[in-house]
């Protein structure tokens, strides 16, 4: 292995857990817990009551924390990003930092540009022979500079019209 | 990050519940199932229990013999919310000590940037103490600051995950 890639090694060591586990943004998150608690608010007299603090603080947190509020819009940032073959670790944590600039990109997830076939083979030799690398990790594709850029360029353009 | 993943649980419904059949019995096992997953909080493995999204199965139940209630075999989908290392994340500060800063990510209270992590910063101590640095960035309770983690850990008594992080690296510090 490259000195590059152990280093890389770092952003792919996932654990077996999430082998099963879908990535959600910020703003998805969102979406799904304010339905939630307006469900509570209806069902009992006092929802404080309902709710663990665990929802409480995740919602104050994702509420803090979303870039798109506007559910077209939420649905929009993942379509968009899908479309760039990026693990769905990757395309979380893009939607949630939007990066302006491809630099930017490139330190959030230094992983977009580790190339796909040396990707693989890291993960092969992190999880031992004969293991099925997860789907979220060996979707991902190296992409060079411009591909980010049109991609944060799409992004921007939903910030636009939100 | 907040991930949605499948959980088998096992449901146990008290007798008393059981008279009530169809509709009413589903109701029994997911007041069950919500008010199980609200008191868990936390494991080690997954993370943080945030909440349940869907009911996709519910099993056969197996009477208990003694005190005649009924163990359902449950597969739900919910959220859930766990610190990876590695990862790069934004978070509150709430806390600030001399020797570091504790930031809230999620439900994660626990997030500490010690000053080791914050070069170019200084402590600044009184009433609303804060670390400043020479650009004139101020970093107080209730900052955003973006930072990457690089360690987490698994408090089994309190159920609870504490992580260190950094804020040195491009792009990174306070937003």
């Amino acid at each position: 292995m490259s000195a590059e890639e152990e280093e890389n090694a770092a952003e792919l060591k996932i654990p077996d857990e999430f082998l099963k586990a879908k990535c959600l943004m910020n703003c998805e998150v969102s979406l799904i817990l304010e339905h939630k608690y307006e469900q509570l608010q209806q069902m009992a007299d006092d929802p404080m009551n309902q709710m663990s603090q665990v929802f409480e603080k995740s919602l104050q947190y994702v509420k803090r924390f979303s870039r798109y509020k506007n559910p077209d819009a939420v649905r929009q940032v993942r379509e968009i990003l899908s479309r760039y073959q990026l693990a769905e670790f990757e395309l979380c944590v893009l939607g949630n930092l939007c990066p302006e600039t491809v630099e930017e990109a490139i330190a959030m997830v230094p992983s977009i540009k580790v190339h796909s076939l040396s990707r693989l083979q890291l993960f092969m030799f992190l999880r031992g022979k004969g293991n099925e690398p997860p789907d979220f990790i060996t979707r991902g594709r190296a992409h060079d500079d411009e591909a980010i850029e049109k991609m944060l360029n799409d992004l921007s353009l939903i910030k636009k019209f939100e | 990050m907040f991930l949605k993943t499948q959980l088998s649980w096992n449901v146990l419904v008290p007798a008393e519940n059981l008279d009530a059949e169809g509709l009413m019995l589903q109701r029994a096992i997911l007041t069950r199932l919500l008010d199980d997953f609200a008191t868990k909080k936390a494991v080690k493995d997954i993370g943080y229990f945030i909440a349940v999204t869907t009911l996709d199965r519910v099993g056969k139940g197996l009477i208990s013999q003694q005190s005649g209630a009924l163990l359902f075999p449950v597969d739900f989908s919910c959220i859930t919310f766990k610190i990876l290392p590695g990862e790069t994340l934004e978070g509150v500060v709430h806390k600030v000590l001399k020797h570091g800063i504790f930031l809230r990510c999620g439900p994660a209270e626990k997030v500490y940037i010690s000053h080791h992590k914050m070069a170019g910063y200084e402590y600044v101590p009184g009433e609303n103490p804060c670390f400043v640095n020479d650009k004139g960035l101020k970093i107080e309770n209730g900052s955003l600051v973006r930072v990457t983690v690089i360690a987490e850990r698994y408090d089994e008594a309190e159920k609870d995950f504490r992580a260190l992080v950094s804020l040195e690296g491009d792009f990174l510090g306070p937003v």
